[in-house]
C-alpha cells in the first residue's frame, strides 16, 4: 500500500477559531498520507472540523502550526505557507463545493477554460481541453449558457470540470454531492475516481451520503477536530490501484 | 478573456445608464471648458479683428474694452499728425437692447467707423459690401440673426444692413454692429424732443440768471441746439486707434503719446491682458472652480460606482482567488472596468458636445487639445476611483466562498 510516494504528506496541523469563553480547537494535530490515484472520504459530525482541515490544505485558511508536503514540495512551515500558494491552487489545486460556485458572469465554458488561461494556457488550447473535460461529463452542449441557465445538476458537473480541468494532483471536494440527487451524487463520486485512477490525482472528498462509500478507498473519520484515518477501507474492498 | 468586458456585459443596463449619466456629467464639464474658451475668444476679438497697433484711451483708465474711456473727439486729428502714424481711426461703443419690428429683442454692441477712411473692409465682411455713404447703413454680425437689406429703427432714423461680418463680438460676448462713426453717435447721444427742450430751457435759465445775462446776445445763443456751440466742443469718443506707417518702430512713437498729458497707450497684447486679467479672469475662476465640483462629483460618482461593482461580485472575486489568480488579474479587471466605464463616458461626452454646442446661445469652443485633456482627466478619474473598489476586492476572503 506505501510503495509509491504519498500525494499529500501532513503532520501536526491545528487550528483554533476565537479565545477564551469562545475558543474553538477545530483541528487537532492532524497528521496524515495520501497517495496518487486514491480517492479518501472524510466523515464527521457537523462542525468537526472537516471544512477546517480541507480549507487549510486548500491554503486558504492559515493553521496555527503543521507541515505540509504535496507532491514531494514542501507547501507549509510550522503553519506557514512557504510556497506561492498563488501559484500552488492554479497549478496543483481542485476545488469542488456544495453549491456549484460558478462565475456568474462567465458562461460554463468560460468557467472550466478560465483556470487554463489563469496558468497563461494560450486560448485555443485552453478551449479544447475545457471542451474535451465537459464532454467526459455530458455538459459539453451546455457551453455557451451562462451558470443561471442550467440546472443544479449541470452546475455541478460543470464546476467538477473546472476543478479537474487543469489535471490537479489535489483535488478537494467540500459537500460536493449534498445538493444532488442520489443518482447524481453517485454520478459525481464516480467522476472523482475516474480523475483519481485514471490521472493519479488525490482525492479528499467530504461526504455525508454513504450510499457512495462503496465508491471510495479509504475513510477518514473526525470528530471535534480529532482526525482518525485508521478507519476501515471503502466498502468496496477495492484497492486503490486497478 | 477579458473579465472586465464579460462582467459588464452580464448587466449591460445598468452599465449601459451608468455611462449616459456619466457622460452627461462630462458633457457638462466640457461645456464648461468651451464657455470659458468662447468667452476668451469673444473678449479678445475686436481688439484682434480691429487691427490697430496702439489704442490711445483717456489717462489712466484701462479702456476702452475693461473700462469706459472718454477722450474728446478731435484725438483723432491729433494722432494722425505724429510722425510715424498710417492712419488713426476713432472708436466708440455701446451696447442697445431694443426689439426688431418683429418684436424680437435684439442686443449688439454699436460702434462706429471712421467714414470714408474706414468703411468696414478691413473686418472680414463674408457677405454684402461695405459702407458706401454716410448714413443710414450699417454692418452687422452673423450671430445676430439679422439678414442683408433688413431695416432697424435706432433713435429718429432707420438703418439698413449692407453686409455680414462674422465672430465679431463685444467683449460681453455681444454681436458687433457697425455704423459710421457719426451715425454711431448719434444713436448713442440719441435723446427724446422733451429732453432736448427741457435742457436747453434748462441752460436758457442758468445763463439768464448769471452775470452772463448782461449780454442779451449770449442769452439768445444759449438757447441753441448743443451741437451749434462752439464752447461745448465735438461729441467725445471712447479711444483712437492707430495704425503705423511699415518698418516705424512703436516704441518710439508711443513714447510720443505717452508724453500727452491726456492719453494713455496701449499695444494690442495689453489690451489682451487688460481684459483677460480682468473681467474675463473672474470668469475664469468662476468656471474653473465649477469644473473643479464637477470633476470631484464625477470621481465620487464614479468611485461609488466602482465600489457597488466590486461589492457585487466579491463572490465572484473570492473564487477567482480561489482558483490562483494572480492579484494582477483581479486589479486588471477592476481598472479596467473602470476604464470601460470613463471612456465610454467620454466618447458620449466628445459625440453630444459636438453636436449640441452649436445650439448654445454663446459660443463654445473646443479645440483637439481640449477633448485630448478630458481624456487625460477621465482616464485620471477612472484610475483614482477605481481605488476604493480595488481595496474591497484586496480583503476579498476565498475561505467565505466555502462558508457563504
Ligand atoms: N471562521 C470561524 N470562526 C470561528 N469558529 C469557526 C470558524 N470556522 C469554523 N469554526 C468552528 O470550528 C469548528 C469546525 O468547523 P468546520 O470545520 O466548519 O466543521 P464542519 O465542516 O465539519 O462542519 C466548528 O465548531 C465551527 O463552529
Ligand atoms: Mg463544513
Amino acid at each position: 500500500m506505501t510503495t509509491s510516494t504519498p500525494a499529500i504528506r501532513a503532520r501536526g496541523l491545528s487550528k483554533h477559531y476565537g479565545e477564551g469563553n469562545t475558543l474553538v480547537r477545530a483541528l487537532k494535530e492532524a497528521s496524515f498520507e495520501m497517495y496518487p490515484g486514491e480517492v479518501v472520504a472524510l466523515l464527521g459530525p457537523s462542525g468537526s472540523g472537516k471544512s477546517t482541515l480541507l480549507t487549510i490544505m486548500g491554503l486558504i485558511n492559515q493553521p496555527d502550526t503543521g507541515w505540509l508536503e504535496i507532491g514531494g514540495e514542501e507547501i507549509m512551515q510550522d503553519g506557514r505557507v512557504v510556497a506561492d500558494a498563488n501559484l500552488f491552487r492554479r497549478r496543483k489545486l481542485g476545488f469542488v463545493f456544495q453549491r456549484s460556485n460558478l462565475i456568474p458572469f462567465l458562461t460554463a465554458e468560460e468557467n472550466v477554460r478560465l483556470v487554463l488561461e489563469l496558468d497563461d494556457m494560450p486560448r485555443r488550447d485552453a478551449a479544447r481541453r475545457a471542451r474535451e473535460m465537459m464532454e467526459s461529463l455530458g455538459v459539453a452542449d451546455r457551453g455557451s449558457h451562462l451558470p443561471t441557465k442550467l440546472s443544479g445538476g449541470q452546475q455541478q458537473r460543470v464546476a467538477i470540470a473546472r476543478a479537474l480541468v487543469h489535471r490537479p494532483s489535489l483535488l478537494l471536494a467540500d459537500e460536493p454531492t449534498a445538493s444532488l440527487d442520489k443518482e447524481l451524487g453517485r454520478q459525481v463520486m464516480n467522476l472523482f475516481r475516474t480523475a483519481a485512477t485514471q490521472r493519479g490525482a488525490a482525492v479528499l472528498v467530504v461526504t455525508h451520503d454513504h450510499r457512495s462509500l462503496d465508491l471510495v478507498h479509504r475513510i477518514f473519520e473526525i470528530e471535534d477536530g480529532v482526525l482518525d484515518t485508521s478507519a476501515a477501507r471503502g466498502a468496496s474492498g477495492e484497492t486503490r490501484r486497478e | 478573456m477579458n473579465l472586465a468586458v464579460r462582467d459588464v456585459r452580464q448587466d449591460l443596463g445598468r452599465f449601459s445608464l451608468t455611462v449616459v449619466g456619466l457622460g452627461l456629467l462630462l458633457t457638462v464639464v466640457l461645456a464648461m471648458t468651451g464657455i470659458y474658451n468662447g468667452i476668451v475668444d469673444d473678449a479678445t476679438a475686436l481688439p484682434d479683428r480691429l487691427d490697430a497697433d496702439l489704442w490711445i484711451v483717456q489717462r489712466d483708465t484701462r479702456g476702452p474694452f475693461a473700462e469706459l474711456s472718454r477722450i474728446s473727439g478731435d484725438l483723432e486729428e491729433r494722432a494722425r499728425v505724429v510722425p510715424g502714424v498710417a492712419h488713426a481711426r476713432s472708436y466708440v461703443s455701446h451696447t442697445i437692447q431694443r426689439e426688431t419690428p418683429q418684436d424680437k429683442p435684439i442686443r449688439f454692441t454699436c460702434l462706429g467707423l471712421s467714414w470714408p477712411d474706414d468703411r468696414g473692409e478691413g473686418l472680414g465682411i463674408v457677405e454684402g459690401r461695405p459702407i458706401a455713404q454716410p448714413h443710414y447703413e450699417f454692418l452687422v454680425d452673423r450671430s445676430l440673426g439679422l439678414g442683408l437689406g433688413e431695416k432697424i429703427v435706432l433713435g429718429r432714423d432707420t438703418y439698413t444692413v449692407v453686409g455680414i461680418t462674422e465672430g465679431m463680438m463685444s467683449s460681453g460676448g455681444d454681436s458687433a454692429a457697425f455704423f459710421t462713426l457719426s451715425d454711431a453717435q448719434r444713436i448713442q447721444n440719441d435723446s427724446p424732443n422733451e429732453a432736448i427742450r427741457l435742457d436747453r430751457e434748462a441752460r436758457f435759465e442758468r445763463v439768464r440768471d448769471s452775470e452772463f445775462a448782461r449780454d442779451p446776445e449770449l442769452v439768445r445763443f444759449s438757447a441753441n441746439p448743443a451741437a451749434l456751440i462752439p464752447s461745448l466742443g465735438p461729441v467725445p469718443i471712447s479711444a483712437v486707434m492707430v495704425n503705423l506707417l511699415p518698418g516705424v518702430d512703436a516704441q518710439s512713437v508711443r513714447e510720443r503719446f505717452k508724453a500727452w498729458r491726456d492719453v494713455s497707450v496701449y499695444t494690442v497684447a495689453e489690451q489682451h491682458q487688460l481684459i483677460l486679467g480682468g473681467m474675463v479672469e473672474k470668469t475664469r475662476r468662476q468656471i474653473g472652480l465649477f469644473r473643479a465640483i464637477l470633476v470631484i462629483i464625477s470621481t465620487i460618482v464614479m468611485g461609488l460606482i466602482i465600489y457597488t461593482m466590486t461589492v457585487d461580485k466579491m463572490h465572484s472575486i473570492a473564487l477567482l482567488k480561489l482558483l490562483g489568480a494572480r492579484t494582477s488579474v483581479i486589479l486588471g479587471m477592476i481598472l479596467q472596468e473602470s476604464l470601460l466605464l470613463g471612456g465610454s463616458a467620454y466618447v458620449i461626452a466628445i459625440v453630444l458636445g459636438d453636436s449640441l454646442f452649436e445650439m448654445f446661445p454663446r459660443r463654445v469652443v473646443i479645440e483637439n487639445e481640449h477633448r485630448i485633456s478630458l481624456l487625460i482627466l477621465v482616464v485620471l478619474i477612472s484610475v483614482v476611483s477605481s481605488v476604493f473598489g480595488i481595496r474591497k476586492a484586496l480583503a476579498a476572503d476565498p475561505n467565505e466562498v466555502l462558508s457563504g
